[in-house]
């Protein structure tokens, strides 16, 4: 391996090629705007200058590590050069930190603050671009804060290969536009160019002005959206700056989703819709216990299940493939001996989705299927004409298609029809209200975390299990 | 621009196999030179024939200067105002063209016969100033000169 | 005259440009030398041996250039003239092109023989258009007489070439922007490592020269490397086109041979200064090398200047070069602030936008002239210009940014006072002035 000296100390450069890369994982910064380890080196920002004893200043994110070599990250040609590429940079940006959503997280800032620090040099007015250009019914382009460090547009051409975006024009008047026939909107990873930008220059259209992210904190997640369960943070406000006079709701709402880098799953990717969970855990949520499609309090709905096991002979359970790890073991334990069970599919392709590609998107569109089915087999749900007793457990079952004898019950969190059809319904916590494990389909297992409370009638799918198989009756035990 | 596709497909022979984004300038090149602009339509074209993605043909055409998506006049008048062409009189000359044309660079007249443009050095400072008129240089010209000329252009 | 000749050395008439009449005066005997007598890399080795330098700007040893790529190691390898030819003040490839374009083409022959190169192309600037036709015309020619295509002169050796038209950009002059704009991708020049050489047109080993130092190989291996070394300097061997232009009487295209005396060249051969000023300043090698005053030098003291000979090493001890060998000379009356305006607004209009000095660097510096010009200049514009040119320096992914700084830098050294008159008065020392009257 390579040694290489940074400061004056020996750096053993192990796999990386560049300097960049070398001194970053030393723990040498080196600022870096263009470069991105998942994009192809374009070197064209030249923030990342370094100098090399003999040679002189050059781009360390396409500096190959050569045995021996003499790195200076902080010399003061380094420092001089690395101000004066901020004075360019800053040369025709607006500097509205104050309206932009980045501000907070965005390196230009840092680096201003950790490098350059200095009021413009420039006394020229700041050239106009465009803002708010509409990249999709998603995206928002500000040109006049791109720097033009390409990321954006390397990514719609090496990840997600949908080639939506170019740099058009030359000099200064160089500026990031999508294909005249296209928009992002036909490209399903589109929101990532959004975290991959360094400045503010991509908004997000749902999360425009919602929130300052310094109010935000994240929770790490697992996005319940297909079988590659990519890890993911959920950002809402910070318990120390809940606001008081708004709708409560506010203070624990998912103000937006980011993925949470994971190289054994998603890198430092996702899909749209994994940015979009609250389309699904926003749903009206189902808070109330039923019997016929009549409220009854939880310990009431168990005892009736519990009778209607006991009454049963033949039962069949529908497992959930969106349930935890945890939550499959409960009910296996639990219930599993007096249940034939079968795992069915909570959710399906949506008309207009992507149902698999190359990258990520899987054509299962369930978290869990694979941590399912090693418990409960993989074949598909052949349900008895004469079967008494039937357990459905989450979504995506149509009761008319079930034997007409049997008894249903269901548990649930969402405010569905079948709720009321059911002969006892359950309301079950969903996966922001608890911790749990899924398995992926490559068998990789990802854990999730609760960030909102528990609603005061559901259950834990976990703690029920066990009530629901316990001898002696559910109230003794409670 | 279908009708060029055989002509393109000849420049092919001369060309390494498997590179055909490199046709993508000669083909906007010709297909200039056949009707005057590169319209919406050839763009589709070039991305089928060439298969190059759409944005990467747009990224192309506004990069360099002679490329244009929309007619102009039917003379076009380039004058040259780099450092030599200005030291032998190009400044007058623009101002003596713009005069009486009554357009500024960048505009067309209203008869659509002249557009006027300035450009960079066109290798003809030993001859200036120097006017391209569409594709042909005009040297050492003077406004009289010039004047002669544009009498020649209907 | 301007001493040997190694590339005019002919007259011109109605067909010398023709293929018949490049074969009247020997032409493509070098080539049938070559394919009988010498593997590729004896032909490599006599350009290596000629000391023959790049004539595209940055006088590179040709020879060490081609060295880079090994003929026999089985990968495709191009060769490219870079004939874009846009440094303001050049026009010297343009000569080549009309009246000798056989010279480039057993040239590249030569080369591609000598680099195993099975597909070349000569990048020819967009707005060349009698250049262009007579270029394809002689391709024509030679295809006809089995000169390229399959199997030359029997010899076994394959070779084709595209002649490839810009479209108006003077980036794609600069030899990786050149192989984006062949590639059909925007024309952005590249990061070095790797070297063309190294990765080059289609990531394959590529060699891009200049017309005229292509041109001259042809030469070179009819006469051999000695013969061509016995011209010009020990250290620069050979001569060089030179275009001049701006205040001088007889303006045109010249094979001067190196070593030959500036002052001769300028006052003899090119018939001194138009309306008989003296002179203020030369820009002796396109606008990107640096300026240098005349007779009054501050780079130079007179002494030198009246000795200086026109050589590579002579005009970079002086901090400059010959560049392009486009020279411009500047009579004494002509407004430098305003020249300099020109420079900077073609800078900025010709930045590809890439990298972030000379994307804001040279619209920084073009809006500072422009407000200066327009009699708004602030004492502290000088410091910002020499500001934005030493952070262009060295900073920048090609030699356009760098070179807009140099342009800044050098007149502002030499002319400061016309500078601290113009923003001290609003208005130009020289009335604007520009033209020689
Ligand atoms: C902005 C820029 C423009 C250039 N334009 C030209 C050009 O028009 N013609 C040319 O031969 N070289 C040009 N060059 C130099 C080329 O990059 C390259 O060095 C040259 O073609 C190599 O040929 P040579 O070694 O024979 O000189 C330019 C360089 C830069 C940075
Ligand atoms: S991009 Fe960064 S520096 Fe620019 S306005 Fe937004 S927060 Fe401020
Ligand atoms: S929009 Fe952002 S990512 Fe894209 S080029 Fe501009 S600064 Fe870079
Ligand atoms: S120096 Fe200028 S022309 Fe060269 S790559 Fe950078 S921006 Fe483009
Ligand atoms: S990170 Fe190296 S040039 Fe941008
Ligand atoms: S300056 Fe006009 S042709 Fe060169």
């Amino acid at each position: 391996m390579p040694v290489i000296f940074i400061n004056g100390e020996a750096v053993d450069t192990g796999e990386h090629p560049t300097v960049l890369q070398a001194a970053l994982a030393n723990g040498f910064y080196v600022p870096h705007f263009c470069w991105h380890p998942e994009l192809s080196v374009v070197g064209n920002c030249r923030v990342c200058l370094v100098e090399q004893e003999g040679r002189g200043v050059n781009i360390a994110c396409n500096m190959p590590v050569v045995d021996g070599m003499r790195i200076e990250t902080d010399s003061e040609t380094v420092r001089a050069q690395r101000k004066a590429m901020l004075q360019f940079i800053l040369l025709n940006h607006p500097v509205d930190c104050g309206i932009c959503d980045k501000a907070g997280e965005c390196t230009l800032q840092d680096y201003h603050y950790a490098y350059n620090g200095e009021p413009a040099l420039s006394r020229e007015p700041k050239l106009k671009g465009t803002k708010f250009y509409p990249l999709s019914s998603r995206i928002l382009l500000d040109n006049e804060r791109c720097i033009l460090c390409s990321r954006c547009v390397r990514f719609t051409r090496e990840v997600s290969k949908s080639n939506v975006l170019g740099i058009e024009y030359r000099g200064d008047s160089a500026l990031v536009r999508p294909a005249e026939d296209r928009t992002l909107d036909d490209d399903p990873y589109s929101d990532n160019v959004i975290d991959i930008c360094p400045v503010g220059a991509l908004l997000s259209r749902s999360f425009l002005h919602q929130a300052r992210v310094w109010y935000l904190e994240p929770t790490p997640s697992v996005c319940p959206r297909c079988a590659r369960g990519c890890t993911v943070q959920l950002w809402h406000r910070k318990p120390e700056w809940q606001l008081k006079t708004l709708d409560p709701s506010h203070n624990t709402r998912i103000l937006r989703v980011t993925p949470l880098e994971n190289p054994r799953v998603n890198g430092p990717w996702i899909c749209n819709r994994g940015r979009d969970l609250g389309e699904v855990l926003e749903r009206p949520r189902a808070e109330q216990a039923l019997q016929k499609g009549a409220g009854v309090t939880m310990m009431e709905a168990i005892e009736a299940t519990r009778a209607l096991i006991a009454e049963s002979t033949r039962r069949i359970a529908l497992v959930s493939s969106w349930a935890s790890n945890e939550e499959l073991r409960a009910f296996q334990n639990a219930l599993g001996d007096r249940f034939t069970s079968f795992v069915k599919p909570d959710q399906l392709p949506e008309e207009g989705e992507v149902v698999e590609d190359e990258l990520l998107i899987r054509a299962d569109k369930n978290p869990n299927t694979r941590a399912a089915q090693d418990l409960f087999g993989s074949e598909a749900p052949e349900i008895r004409e004469d079967a008494d007793l039937i357990l459905v457990w989450g979504e995506g079952v149509d009761f008319a298609q079930l034997p007409r004898g049997a008894k249903i019950v269901f548990l649930g969190s969402w405010l569905l029809p079948e709720v009321g059809h059911a002969d006892v319904f359950i309301p079950l916590s969903i996966q922001t209200e608890r911790r749990g494990h899924y398995t992926n389909f490559e068998g990789v297992v990802s854990a999730f975390e609760p960030c909102q409370p528990r609603p005061e009638g559901v259950i834990d799918a976990e703690t029920l299990f066990p009530l629901l198989a316990a001898p002696g009756g559910a109230r003794g035990r409670a | 621009m279908k009708h060029l596709i055989p002509e393109f497909e000849r420049l092919k022979t001369r060309l390494p196999p498997g590179h055909d984004a490199t046709l993508l300038l000669p083909c906007l090149r010709r297909i200039q030179e056949d009707q005057g602009y590169i319209a919406d339509g050839d763009i589709e074209g070039l991305v089928e024939y060439l298969g190059v993605p759409r944005i990467q043909i747009e990224e192309v055409l506004s990069f360099y200067g002679m490329l244009r998506r929309a007619p102009i006049g039917r003379w076009h008048l380039q004058v040259c105002h780099n450092v030599s062409c200005s030291m032998r009189g190009a400044e007058r000359l623009l101002d003596h063209l713009s005069g009486r044309l009554g357009i500024q660079p960048g505009e067309t007249t209203p008869d659509r016969r002249f557009t006027l443009s300035t450009v960079e050095c066109l290798g003809a400072c030993g001859t200036a100033p120097v006017v391209m008129v569409n594709e042909a240089y005009h040297e050492n010209l003077d406004p009289a000169g010039l004047d002669a000329l544009l009498e020649r252009l209907d | 005259m301007t001493g040997r000749k190694v590339l005019t050395g002919f007259e011109i008439t109605a067909d010398s440009h023709t293929l018949a009449g490049y074969r009247a005066r020997g032409g493509y005997e070098a080539l049938a030398k070559a394919l009988k007598t010498m593997q590729p890399r004896d032909v490599t080795q006599e350009i290596v041996d000629s000391g023959i330098q790049g004539r595209g700007g940055a006088a590179f040893p040709a020879g060490r250039k081609w060295q880079g790529i090994d003929p026999h190691d089985g990968q495709p390898h191009y060769l490219i003239a870079n004939a874009d030819e846009g440094e303001p003040g050049t026009f010297k490839d343009r000569w080549v092109l009309e009246h000798d374009p056989h010279a480039l083409l057993e040239s590249m022959l030569l080369g591609s023989y000598a680099l195993g190169v099975r597909h070349a192309f000569v990048y020819i600037r967009g707005e060349y258009d009698r250049p262009w036709r007579r270029l394809d015309a002689a391709v024509e020619e030679a295809y006809a007489e089995g000169l390229f295509g399959e199997n030359i002169l029997g010899s076994g050796f394959s070779c084709d070439l595209f002649v490839f038209r810009g479209a108006g950009a003077y980036v794609c002059g600069e030899a990786s922007s050149l192989l984006g704009s062949i590639e059909g991708t925007r024309a952005w020049p590249r990061n070095r490592p790797p070297r063309m050489t190294v990765r080059g047109l289609y990531q394959a080993p590529t060699v891009v020269n200049n017309v005229e130092t292509i041109a001259s190989m042809a030469w070179i291996i009819r006469n051999g490397a000695q013969a061509f070394r016995e011209i010009g300097t020990e250290k620069s061997p050979g001569t060089r086109l030179i275009s001049i232009s701006g205040h001088i009487r007889y303006p045109g295209v010249y094979e001067v041979e190196l070593g030959y005396s500036w002052t001769k060249f300028l006052h003899e051969d090119c018939g001194g200064l138009l309306c008989n000023k003296p002179l203020k300043a030369v820009i002796p090698g396109g606008i990107s090398s640096q300026v240098m005053t005349g007779m009054d030098a501050k780079v130079l003291t007179p002494g030198e200047v009246e000795g200086m000979t026109l050589d590579h090493e002579v005009l970079r001890a002086a901090g400059s070069s010959l560049g392009s060998g486009g020279m411009i000379v500047i009579a004494e009356g002509t407004c430098m602030v305003r020249l300099l305006q020109i420079m900077l607004r073609f800078y900025r209009h010709e930045s590809c936008g890439q990298c972030t000095p000379c994307r804001e660097g040279t619209g920084w510096m073009h809006r500072i002239i422009d407000r200066i010009v327009a009699g708004e200049g602030r004492p502290e514009d000088i410091g910002t210009l020499y500001h934005i040119a030493r952070f262009n320096d060295g900073t920048t992914i090609c030699g356009l940014g760098d070179a807009a700084g140099y342009a800044a830098t050098a007149m502002l050294d030499n002319f400061r006072d016309e500078f601290d008159y113009y923003i001290e008065h609003g208005h130009s020392k020289f009335g604007g002035n520009l033209e020689c009257q």
